[in-house]
């Protein structure tokens, strides 16, 4: 139990990764696909604040005095944080607008059916 | 001195004024990336005196380097800034007569951001920084490709796209482990640390690493994605991402496993990666009908090469790896130039449809066929001279197994030259087809490709004149203390 309460935010956060790998690998269609993209980055965004995360710690800038290091949250991996939600929705605004370019070319989301290229 | 920043700032500044800019005068958007790139090409050339003498480090915030984000200008990342301005300014002088439909400043605005993004991966000194400067050079590209809107753009831009990103939520992982082992995101910091925790450990960041950014570089298992977008992009983009996108990839492999990390117990792999991808890459672009797919299939043949050299991991061998990534560079970016007008010329990618145009185009024609004589290695071409270094280094070794991995790098360049000269052959001495009429490429066309056959013969012909910085960038990959040294002070 220890270690499950110790790891929580990490397992949850590779669950969602593998969840969203999981999706991606598996489903044909594509909006399906991008879907498990976003899990999959939700996931990593989630790992990366856990990284920084300390159990009931506060944020550096609101610091009493006296208060221990050990009790502030670490802000570096917030601000990547948020970063990196920017780039995942210009990713994923980007994958949606082409994926309607897709649907109005080829008429279909599956990704079986749509085979112009080749090896 | 100019300040280094300048290289990244320019171009993105440039790019997100060009939407403004369009309302002033649409005829004149396509001037800005030019302008842009000959500002950096002259900022570059005018830091590689000081940067090869000791690395110029910018702190962007102020603070001394552990702390904030720098930018590291020491040989490595002064040669592919170079490099990447020099194939900016060419190439967008090319795009103006080769683009000619579609929304055209967003072309030009996505051209900037792409090379902006290429230009800070190969400056940053910080790793989260060059994931971001990576995710600029990711997603322009994915709307490059899609550039055209037709079935072939939109399928293989999505499929690049699927592919990066996950390449990019690895990535991204591996750095997030990182900074929970060592507390810092300064690559030198995490260079001097990496001691300190267990190498078992260490393993799992490594692998996600390389296996994110070798998406990027196209790196045989991972390289599913790179014949269709090269292919289906417009040519000038093809000539970008064949000549910079991929190799910058690779600087980042490159950087990451010989700076971050001890590589020696993981050098056999990458060897025995880069001659596999080698011959893979070599034996599917033999097979090729379509002109753009075969180039982009002996992309990933280079590739192979260049990860074959990077691992023999002697002064020689990495500066070979250097010299073949300069040398690639340019003869790619000639093909795929050159490769575009003709295709324009004939309405067709497939090669049987090229008969004749060696009389149609003479001009063209010969460029690319120097371009192909530089690639397979032919002696006063500089592909001759970088090729001949590589295998120098890997004799050097002499171990059995050298030996053996050199004989299949011949051999791919056996096969290169089998399905290049195929092709040169299609141009100048089967029957010419009628209906083409004899004209030239337009002259703006010409002028970049007669400057990059120009650099090819110089270079090739006076090797010396770029071992003045081979030399010193080989040494920065090579000997990781100095680096530290250097940016940690």
């Amino acid at each position: 139990m220890a270690f499950l309460q110790d790891y929580i935010y990490y397992i949850g956060a590779f669950g969602l990764v593998f969840i969203g790998l999981f999706i991606m690998l598996t489903k044909h269609n594509l909006i399906k696909v991008i879907i498990g993209l976003s899990i999959l980055e939700t996931g990593v965004n989630l790992f990366l604040i856990s990284v920084g995360y300390i159990t009931n710690g506060t944020a550096p800038i609101f610091s009493k005095p006296g208060l221990n290091v050990r009790e502030m949250v670490d802000p570096v991996p917030q601000a990547l944080v948020l970063t990196a939600i920017v780039i995942g929705l210009a990713v994923l605004a980007l994958v949606l607008a082409l994926s309607i370019r897709l649907y109005k070319h080829f008429g279909t989301l599956d990704l079986r059916k749509i085979k112009e290229l080749k090896w | 001195m100019v300040n280094p920043v300048l290289l990244i700032v320019v171009p993105i500044g440039l790019a997100f004024l060009t939407p403004i800019l369009r309302f002033i005068s649409k005829k004149w958007v396509k001037f800005i990336p030019v302008l842009g790139f000959i500002f950096n090409l002259a900022v570059s050339i005018s830091l590689i005196p000081a940067a090869i003498h000791d690395p110029l480090i910018v702190k962007l915030g102020g603070f001394a380097p552990p702390f904030s984000i720098v930018l590291v200008v020491g040989p490595v990342g002064i040669l592919f800034a170079t490099l990447i301005s020099l194939a900016g300014v060419l190439v967008s002088f090319y795009a103006l007569s080769y683009i000619k439909e579609g929304p055209q400043q967003k072309y030009h605005m996505l051209y900037m951001l792409l090379l902006a993004g290429a230009t800070g991966v190969v400056l940053t000194g910080d790793i989260f920084n060059l994931f971001v400067f990576f995710e600029i050079l990711c997603i322009s590209s994915y709307a490059l490709v899609a550039y055209l809107g037709n079935k072939a753009g939109i399928e293989s831009a999505i499929k690049y796209l699927i592919q990066g990103s996950i390449g990019s939520s690895l990535l991204l992982v591996g750095i997030g482990l990182l900074y929970g082992y060592f507390g810092t995101l300064n690559m030198a910091d995490i260079a001097s640390q990496i001691g300190t925790v267990d190498a078992s450990r260490l393993f799992i960041p490594m692998a996600l690493m390389i296996t994110g950014l070798g998406i990027e570089a196209a790196i045989f298992p991972l390289n599913a994605w790179l014949p269709d977008a090269h292919s289906s992009a417009p040519s000038s983009i093809s000539a970008i991402l064949s000549g910079i996108a991929i190799e910058v990839g690779l600087y980042a492999v490159i950087r990451v496993l010989f700076t971050l990390f001890d590589v020696s117990s993981f050098l056999l792999f990458m060897l025995v990666l880069g001659v596999v991808t080698l011959i893979i890459g070599e034996l599917c672009a033999m097979s090729q009908k379509n002109i753009k797919r075969m180039l982009a299939y002996s992309s990933i043949g280079q590739i192979g090469l260049i990860v074959f050299a990077f691992s023999l991991s002697s002064n020689f061998g990495v500066g070979g790896g250097l010299f073949q990534m300069i040398s690639h560079t340019l003869s790619k970016a000639l093909l795929f130039l050159a490769a575009g007008f003709m295709i324009y010329k004939t309405g067709s990618m497939e090669i049987s449809s090229f008969e004749g145009i060696g009389r149609k185009m003479p001009l063209t024609a010969l460029l690319f066929t120097i371009g192909t004589f530089s690639l397979v290695g032919l002696p006063p071409f500089v592909g001759f001279a970088s090729k001949f270094m590589i295998i120098r280094a890997a004799l050097a070794k002499g171990e059995m197994l050298y030996t053996l991995l050199i004989g299949l790098v011949l051999l791919a360049t056996v096969i290169e030259g089998s399905y290049f000269f195929k092709v040169i052959q299609v141009m100048y001495f089967k029957g010419s087809k009628t209906g083409i009429t004899k004209s030239e490429s337009p002259i703006t066309g010409l002028i970049p490709m007669i400057i990059f056959a120009s650099l090819i013969i110089f270079i090739g012909v006076y090797p010396e004149f770029i071992m003045g910085i081979i030399n010193p960038a080989a040494s920065e990959l090579i000997d990781k203390f100095s680096y530290i040294r250097s940016v940690l002070g």
